[in-house]
């Protein structure tokens, strides 16, 4: 169907304003490219670009998406890392940005916030309640929070420590894909049993309502403890995260690790000494200082129970902020001195040394790519083997780019497969349907299909996302 | 400025600019985002996008262009963000050389800017 720019956007105009609505080319393309590696390609720019204020402009929108059949991409901050964020057909990009309104009622427990707020910004407002997000994502400076809860993704933080963010959700406002408004959940803080709907909304990727208002449980900020431990191998590591599961002890809410490449990498950024091996760092958390103090001791014990090089309780705060720095500082490095091509395999956890050590070999041996290098670091406690493919340049032609993101998707998520596990960060579209496909039995996938057919019968929303991608 | 030192210019903006993982840390610190509401045109990460854009011939030269890159303050904010969180890059002072290339004439989009 052709479609009318200057149309469109006299159209859109009517229901969001004239300032809310571009159809020029340029912001269609910063608003189409997103973190994918390659150049945004010339069928999927926008149309246009529209900015609603509330759930009736979403619903506005999106009756009007389907009186014409046009559609529409729900657009956060465009940090995915697995292609959400980029359209896939030509259409209307709705970016959420404008609804960031917050409300915090300690009385009731919870608050409210729309899905524009960035993650940072929601920390900083409930930090004045003393109370925490449990949301932890590298990107939580641009991150939107709906965003994040339409991925339910717990990012850096061990799901065993504390649950998904969805788990904290107490109820939303959803604008379907045919443009109704609805209300879910609670205003309770206990949380409905039985078949609320709110669940089949958090993690839904956006392909069945656009989430307009979520209302969160608000979460007293534990007291955190840090802990350093420094091994020989990396193997070692992954054998004391599998231990800590079979003794069933409570895992540190974050769990992260340096390989030794990646540990010799960061320590050298931040200026501490090399170490000798791979570096493991924990952050112990409880609701009352004594707790932690006593959780952290004992947590030091069992580290000590799987013969680390050294391991101590970090006292000093800056010497803290230093090592901690270390591991965002071997991503930098990477970043800016080529390109990474990552994964994401949650191993069943008893399997995690034979899933690494697959991941490790895969990534040497690429087809269609030589001279690589591998590295990991992560959250290897969730337990989440994050393996990069590292390659020290960034002159690389887009097809190059694609065919190395392919065939690390399609390797990795064998290992998936083999080894029982299916994420838990970036999400399950758009680049992972393949994965859904090759995992679980054609019905479920045909269920998904359903579903969305079911709440979307013109598939207007994130049209592309659940066929699969590249 | 002679075209050796146009090719220069573009070349270099080029190389910068495709160094731009587009993670957008530092959107937020720009006040004409802020202004804006949010709007990533009228962001740095926007502005990069559109110089690399229109220097590889998918967008011509226009008002909405103009209006992005000369509506970038100097102030430099990005640049620490992308110090600290990023590539590094001297993001303002990409957004600076974009602008130069506008304002003598030196690029004006679509397929002849194809490279």
């Amino acid at each position: 169907m052709e479609v009318k720019r200057a149309k469109l956007g006299k159209d859109l105009a009517k229901i969001v304003g004239t300032e809310h609505v571009f159809t020029d080319k340029p912001t269609s393309v910063v608003y189409a490219k997103d973190t994918m590696p390659w150049d945004v390609e010339e069928e999927i720019v926008p149309h246009a670009v529209v900015r609603p204020a509330n759930s009736k402009e979403v619903s506005g929108i999106l009756r009007y998406a389907n009186r014409k059949l046009i559609p529409v991409h729900i657009h956060g901050s465009g940090t995915s890392l697995v292609g959400l964020s980029r359209p896939k057909a030509k259409g209307i990009v709705l970016d959420t940005g404008r609804m960031k309104a917050i409300r915090i009622y300690p009385e009731r427990g919870y608050f409210e916030v729309e899905p524009g707020m960035h993650v940072a910004e929601v920390k900083k407002a409930l930090a004045k309640y003393k109370a925490m997000l449990p949301v932890f994502p590298g990107s939580e400076l641009v991150a939107t929070i709906g965003g994040t809860i339409a991925v339910n993704t717990s990012a850096h933080g061990v799901d065993a420590a504390l649950g998904k963010p969805g788990d904290f959700i107490l109820g939303l406002e959803v604008v379907l894909p045919t443009g109704e408004v609805i209300q879910t959940g609670t205003e309770s803080t206990r949380r409905p049993a039985g078949i609320d709907p709110t669940k089949f909304f958090i993690g839904s990727e956006g392909l069945l309502g656009v989430l307009t208002l979520l209302r969160m449980r608000l979460i007293p900020a534990p007291y955190f403890q840090p802990l350093v431990a420094y091994y020989k191998t990396t193997e070692d590591i992954l054998q004391t995260v599998m231990e800590m599961y079979k003794r069933a002890i409570f895992p540190p809410l974050f769990f992260e690790f340096l390989d030794e490449k990646a540990a010799k990498i960061g320590y050298e950024a931040v200026g501490l000494p090399e170490p000798m091996g791979a570096v493991a760092m924990m952050r112990i958390h409880s609701w009352s200082k004594a707790g932690s103090e006593e959780q952290a001791r004992n947590f030091l014990e069992f580290l000590k129970t799987g013969n680390p090089v050294e391991a101590r309780i970090v006292t000093d705060p800056g010497d803290w902020d230093t090592i901690w720095s270390s591991r965002a500082e071997a991503g930098n490095y990477m970043y800016r001195l080529g390109m990474t091509f990552g994964s994401e395999i949650s191993p069943r956890v008893d399997k995690l040394i034979d899933a690494f050590q697959e991941a490790k070999s895969i990534i040497l041996n690429l087809d269609s790519y030589k001279g690589n290098e591998f590295i990991s670091f992560g959250h290897i406690g969730a337990p989440t083997i994050h393996a990069y493919a590292f390659v020290r340049t960034k002159e690389i032609p887009n097809e190059l780019k694609k065919a190395i993101t392919i065939e690390m998707r399609e390797k990795s998520e064998e290992l998936n497969v083999k080894y029982g596990g299916c994420g838990g960060e970036w999400g399950l579209t758009a680049q992972r349907v393949s994965f859904l496909k090759k995992k679980y039995e054609p019905e479920l996938y045909e269920l998904l299909v359903k579903l969305k057919q079911t709440l979307d019968p013109n598939d207007i929303l994130n049209r592309g996302n659940l066929q699969g991608w590249i | 400025m002679d075209i050796e030192d146009q090719e220069a210019t573009r070349g270099t903006l080029l190389a910068e600019i495709g160094k731009c993982r587009a993670c957008r840390f530092c959107v937020d610190a720009c006040a004409v985002y802020q202004a804006t509401e949010g709007v990533e045109s009228m962001a740095p990460y926007g502005r990069l996008q559109i110089i690399k854009y229109l220097l590889n011939g998918m967008l011509d030269e226009d008002d909405p262009i103009v209006y992005s890159l000369y509506s970038c303050l100097q102030c430099g904010r990005c640049d620490r963000i992308c110090k600290s969180k990023g590539q590094n890059l001297e993001v303002s002072g990409l957004i600076r050389l974009g602008k130069y290339l506008l304002s003598h004439g030196l690029v004006k989009g679509g397929r002849s800017e194809e490279v």
